[in-house]
C-alpha cells in the first residue's frame, strides 16, 4: 500500500532522505549519506521494491553511484560508475541525471562531459550510448558555468528527449539509437545567431503522459536587453512544444523573468506547469522575494505562488533539479535552495512551509509516493 | 639488470575500503607510472579512485615519492628506488 512520501535531497555535502506519512505534516530526515561529497542527481525507482540512487561526485576520487535498498536508511556503492572507454580521451567529470529505463533494471545516466550511459543491471555496470555520446556535435558543445552537462533524460515510448547545457535539445525516435538536434524555436543569447541548430543552454525539460507530444522547457533566458549582433531576443527562456519537441514556442509572457532553472508539470493536469523565475544577472529571487509561478493553461498566463515564502531579503537560487511534485490527489511541490532550505508547497503550491532550513546547499530534490 | 625495486604505497584513509582496509601496499616498480600500472592490475577499485579512465592521476590528488611531490620531479616518470614510499593524498581544499 502506498502510504509514505519519500524525498531524496542531493546537496553539496551528501544525500539526505526525508520521509513522512501521507498527510505530510512532518518529515523525518536521515543522512548525510556519502558525507561531504556533492550529489547532483538522485532517483527514486518505484518499479518494484523501491530503490534510491544518488550520484556521489567526488572531486578527489571520482564519480560513484550510491544505491539504497532500505528506503534510505543506508547507501552502498554500485559495483561501478559510468566511465568512458579508455581510448575515448574523455574523463567523467560529473553525474547530472539518473532515470529509469524500459527494462526492469534498466537505468539511464547523463554525465559531464555531456554523454549518456545505460545500465541493464541496476547500476552495477554501464555502457556508453554512442548515438548521442559520439554524435558529430558532441565535441563542439561548449560548457556553461555549470559544466557541459547532460541533465535531462525523458523517455516516451521509442522517443528519448535529452537536455544538454550547453548543447540544446536532442531527440531520438528509435529508442536511443540515433539522435538529432531538435531546437527549432529554442533561442540562444550568447551567440550572434539567436536560433542556432544546436548549442542552446537548455536548463530543464518536462512532460506529462496525458499530453502526447507536449513538452515544456526552461531555457536560458534573460536576453531581452541584448543589443549586439542578432538583436534582442526576449522571452526565449520558457518554451513549449506540441509536436514531440520538433519545434518550440515561447510561453514566457506574464512571467517576471524568463530566466530560471527547474520546470515541473502537475501530475494530474498536463496544462498546469510550474517555474521559478530568477533575476538573470544574479540567478536569485527577483527583488529578494521568492515565488513559484504557475500556469494552469499550458503557459498562456501565469500566477504567482508566494504565500508563506519570504517577502524580502531572500536571494537564493533554485537549481535545475531542485524542484519536484508528488503524485497525491492534492499534490505538494518541493524545492530546495542554494542556501540549504527545503520548502513544501501544499495544495499545489498555494501554501509554502519550510521543512528544513539549514541543510547544505541543495542541488537536487526528488519525491515519490511509496 | 636487476629486478624492479620494492616500494611501499601509502593508502589514504578514505581509500582503504577499496583495498581491503590496507594502509599500505608493497609492490615492485621502477617508476611511478609502473607503480600505477601495477595498481591498475592488482587493485583495480583503488586504482579507479586515483586515476581517471584516461589513466591520468586525478586532478585534485597529489602523489609524493618520500617527501617530494612528483610534480616537482619527473611526474609519473619519476624513478623509484628500493624502499621508497609513494604517498597519495587529496589536495588541500576548502568549502
Amino acid at each position: 500500500m502506498a502510504d509514505r512520501i519519500i524525498l531524496t535531497i542531493g546537496t553539496k555535502k551528501g544525500v539526505f532522505v526525508a520521509d513522512a506519512a501521507k498527510p505530510r505534516r512532518s518529515f523525518v530526515l536521515r543522512g548525510p549519506f556519502g558525507p561531504g561529497v556533492p550529489v547532483y542527481s538522485t532517483l527514486i525507482d518505484t518499479r518494484g521494491t523501491p530503490l534510491l540512487y544518488a550520484s556521489s561526485c567526488n572531486p578527489f576520487f571520482g564519480m560513484k553511484v550510491l544505491r539504497s535498498k532500505d528506503m534510505g536508511k543506508s547507501f552502498t556503492e554500485t559495483k561501478s560508475a559510468p566511465a568512458f572507454p579508455k581510448d575515448d580521451g574523455r574523463a567523467l567529470a560529473n553525474i547530472w541525471g539518473l532515470e529509469v529505463g524500459g527494462g526492469k533494471k534498466d537505468l539511464w545516466c547523463g554525465v559531464e562531459p555531456a554523454s549518456l550511459f545505460r545500465s541493464h543491471d541496476g547500476g552495477d555496470s554501464w555502457d556508453l550510448v554512442p548515438g548521442i555520446s559520439n554524435h558529430e556535435h558532441a565535441r563542439k558543445w561548449q560548457p556553461g558555468n555549470g559544466g557541459l552537462c547532460m541533465h535531462t533524460i525523458i523517455r516516451d515510448g521509442s522517443r528519448v528527449h535529452l537536455g544538454i547545457s550547453t548543447g540544446g535539445h536532442y531527440l531520438s525516435e528509435d529508442g536511443g539509437e540515433t539522435f538529432k538536434a531538435s531546437n527549432r524555436g529554442v533561442g540562444a543569447g550568447f551567440a550572434p545567431d539567436p536560433y542556432p541548430e544546436y548549442g542552446q543552454c537548455v536548463h530543464k525539460i518536462a512532460r506529462h503522459d496525458d499530453a502526447p507530444g507536449r513538452l515544456y522547457m526552461q531555457n536560458h533566458g534573460g536576453w531581452a536587453d541584448w543589443t549586439g549582433p542578432g538583436g534582442p531576443r526576449p522571452d526565449i527562456g520558457v518554451l513549449r512544444s506540441d509536436d514531440y519537441g520538433h519545434s518550440w514556442r515561447s510561453i514566457a509572457k506574464g512571467l517576471p523573468s524568463d530566466f530560471g532553472f527547474p520546470i515541473v508539470v502537475h501530475p494530474h493536469d498536463a496544462d498546469t506547469v510550474y517555474v521559478v523565475p530568477l533575476a538573470p544577472a544574479t540567478r536569485s529571487c527577483p527583488g529578494g522575494a521568492p515565488a513559484v509561478w504557475r500556469s494552469e493553461n499550458g503557459g498562456e498566463s501565469w500566477s504567482r505562488l508566494g504565500r508563506g515564502l519570504p517577502k524580502k531579503q531572500s536571494y537564493f537560487t533554485v537549481l535545475r533539479d531542485a524542484m519536484d511534485i508528488d503524485r497525491l490527489k492534492a499534490p505538494a511541490l518541493y524545492f530546495g535552495t542554494t542556501t540549504g532550505q527545503l520548502w513544501i508547497g501544499r495544495e499545489g503550491g498555494e501554501q509554502w512551509d519550510c521543512l528544513f532550513d539549514s541543510l547544505p546547499p541543495i542541488h537536487n530534490v526528488k519525491v515519490a509516493v511509496v | 639488470m636487476g629486478g624492479a625495486p620494492n616500494i611501499t604505497i601509502h593508502v589514504p584513509g578514505p581509500l582503504r575500503p577499496y583495498c581491503a582496509g590496507a594502509a599500505q601496499l608493497s609492490i615492485s616498480a621502477r617508476t611511478v607510472r609502473a607503480a600505477l600500472e601495477d595498481l591498475r592490475r592488482s587493485q583495480s577499485a583503488f586504482y579507479r579512485n586515483v586515476c581517471d579512465e584516461t589513466g591520468t592521476v586525478r586532478r585534485h590528488l597529489n602523489v609524493f615519492v618520500n617527501s617530494d611531490n612528483v610534480r616537482d620531479l619527473d611526474g609519473v616518470d619519476t624513478t623509484l628506488s628500493q624502499g621508497d614510499v609513494v604517498t597519495i593524498l587529496p589536495a588541500v581544499s576548502g568549502g
